[in-house]
């Protein structure tokens, strides 16, 4: 029996992903911070920053939350890899379809995500114990961090699409997930973050993400977290539609 | 012998990247079932476009095209997956290259048991048993040739497009793969091939299609090509006694205004006090007057010898060596300029 094209497209993008560098460095990076990280503030912080939980306890769900770009950035990497190496030009020779390219992407972004964040919850629960997650709790962690991985992965494509030199796609993509990341709720509370900051980390996605996450940790979710992934929703819709557009103009040819 | 199924057949063919700027324009081709067409021009000349119209990676702004019984600008997935396409760009995975042979046939269903014993095969026809351990970036620049080819061969087709496979690759690789290639189209295997190494081309292509500048400007099977615009070639005459300096100057005259011009003797010749040498447009059509002239001056011919025809002067014949020439259908000397009607020095 041959499996449908989308299939198949997502096993080759993980069989392409899957040697022991990438594998350490998207998901041994978080887990490493979780325990070193986690270990080494939860001393330093007071529980009173962090809304009364330790620190590690605190920044489980937000590299939970973090998957979110593992899955985006590995997707962006692989559009961009494929399109520098001429495979997307290679691949549309073959039986299949752009949008079969895209969702596989798409399927990419989702299962990477999803591994990280079962990564990331088992190296967590020996550290703070078992979250307060509902049913309900799981499914919005699983929504949250699909929506914000469709979210990286479409702007990190639509980047693809417009740039020609490697150097300049690496050098914005790593800009962008350090600000993301760092100007967001990930490591730290807004509370304890000087006004202007905290400013800034509400126009973050990834603050909206976090918090959501940790609101369904804490199995506290509310009307805020349903408003966050209307946002979240509403800007993965952005960036995709955004990839799309400039994948119908992008050449297929390679780029050097 | 009946005819052969038509796989391919193209009409006014074209595509501009620009309103009025054409990469291709007018293309007619035809190809049969087993057929293999051979698409030569110089750099530029619009042959991986030709091969990116016909396995629709570009879709054509105008003309039709039929492939495999489907309308090019319609088809989609269930053509392409009847064709194989080696592009000119390099592809690869970042897996091993065995990983890459057997990951590539998986991309395109085929089973798995297939795809292993297909991937030996690939691996020893192609050479690449000391790569296939080895991620394709640290392949020679040969060694990453074969192994485009030997990845687009994992899986069935009816057309192959090979946009210059044989680019990097050594004489022996080169002709390995071009063994291969003949045999599969006796069976049935019909093949677009591309390249500069006009060799090849003759060797391999029963048909050949020279674009020039974004036309087609000759369609015809090798051996016409260089019997049409083969240029001016020589013809070396031996007669069984010594030719005096009169006789030489006679002939030099009867040639009148035909285009050949004869050459002065060749020094440390074996026979040149024997032998005439001289160059001519459509060397063929000139023997019988040769003969007869000999036979007028009771000259006995011993032997009549006509350098081969290129393929590459034929090319050079159809475009000029500084692509200027490019008139359809009208037969020019070899890159040498017209032959000067019954020129030459004794």
């Amino acid at each position: 029996m041959t499996l449908p094209p989308v299939v198949r497209l997502v096993v080759r993008n993980f069989a392409s992903n899957l040697d022991p560098l990438t594998v350490i460095i998207r998901f041994g990076q978080p887990a490493i911070t979780i325990i070193v990280l986690g270990t080494v503030f939860t001393n330093l912080i007071p529980s009173t920053a962090t809304n009364g939980q330790s620190y590690t306890a605190f920044l489980v769900p937000g590299m939970v939350a973090f998957q979110m770009i593992t899955g985006g950035v590995v997707s962006g990497n692989l559009f961009w890899l494929d399109r520098r190496w001429a495979m997307v030009e290679q691949i549309f020779s073959g039986p299949f379809l752009r949008a079969e390219y895209l969702l596989g992407l798409v399927l990419t972004t989702l299962l990477f995500a999803l591994v990280g964040v079962g990564v990331m919850v088992l190296v967590g629960i020996p550290l703070i114990g078992l979250p307060a997650l509902t049913p309900l709790g799981l499914g919005v962690v699983l929504l949250t961090v699909g929506l914000g991985g469709i979210f990286f992965a479409g702007l990190l494509i639509a980047l693809g699409t417009q740039l020609r030199s490697a150097n300049a796609y690496f050098t914005i993509q790593s800009f962008l997930q350090l600000f993301v990341i760092f100007l967001s709720t990930v490591y730290y509370p807004a509370s304890s973050a000087p006004p202007a900051l905290a400013a800034i980390f509400y126009a973050n996605p990834l603050t909206y993400a976090a918090n959501t996450i940790r609101d369904a940790f804490a199995n506290t979710l509310g009307f805020g977290d349903v408003q966050a992934l209307a946002v979240l929703a509403g800007l993965a819709a952005l960036a995709f539609g955004a990839a799309i557009w400039g994948f119908r103009r992008m050449e297929l040819g390679p780029i050097q | 012998m009946a005819e052969r199924e038509l796989v391919l057949a193209t009409h006014d063919l074209g595509y501009s990247y620009a309103p009025g700027r054409y990469a291709i324009r007018h293309l007619d081709l035809t190809l049969r079932r087993g057929e293999v067409l051979g698409l030569l021009g110089r750099n530029g000349a619009g042959k991986t476009t030709t091969v990116r119209l016909l396995t629709t990676l570009l879709p054509p702004t105008e003309g039709s095209a039929t492939v495999l019984g489907q309308d090019l600008r319609r088809a989609g997935r269930a053509l392409r997956g009847r064709l194989g396409v080696v592009l000119q760009s390099e592809s690869l995975d970042f897996v091993t290259v065995e990983r890459n042979l057997t990951l590539y046939a998986f991309l395109w269903g085929v089973p798995r048991e297939v795809a292993k014993s297909r991937a030996e095969e690939m691996i020893e026809l192609f050479e690449l048993d000391a790569a296939r351990r080895r991620k394709p970036w640290a392949l020679s620049g040969g060694e990453r040739r074969r192994f485009q080819v030997a990845r687009e061969l994992m899986h069935d087709m009816e057309i192959l497009f090979l946009d210059e496979p044989t680019v990097g690759l050594d004489a022996i690789a080169r002709r390995r793969i071009l063994g291969y290639l003949k045999e599969r189209a006796r069976g049935g295997l019909s093949i677009v091939f591309t390249t500069h190494i006009l060799h090849e081309a003759d060797t391999l292509c029963e048909k050949i299609a020279v674009l020039h500048q974004g036309r087609l400007i000759a369609l015809d099977t090798a051996e016409s090509l260089k019997k049409r615009h083969g240029g001016a070639r020589e013809i070396s005459l031996e007669f069984a006694d010594p030719i005096s300096a009169a006789v030489r100057t006679e002939f030099r005259l009867a040639l009148g205004d035909r285009p050949a011009i004869l050459l002065a003797p060749v020094e440390g010749a074996s026979v040149p006090d024997r032998g005439l040498v001289l160059r001519a447009e459509h060397a063929e059509e000139l023997l019988p007057w040769i003969s007869a002239w000999a036979l007028a001056h009771r000259l006995e011919l011993t032997r009549v010898s006509i350098e081969e025809a290129t393929l590459e002067g034929a090319f050079l014949g159809m475009i000029g060596t500084d692509g200027a020439n490019a008139s359809e259908a009208s037969p020019s000397p070899g890159g040498e300029g017209p032959l000067r009607p019954g020129g030459g020095a004794l």
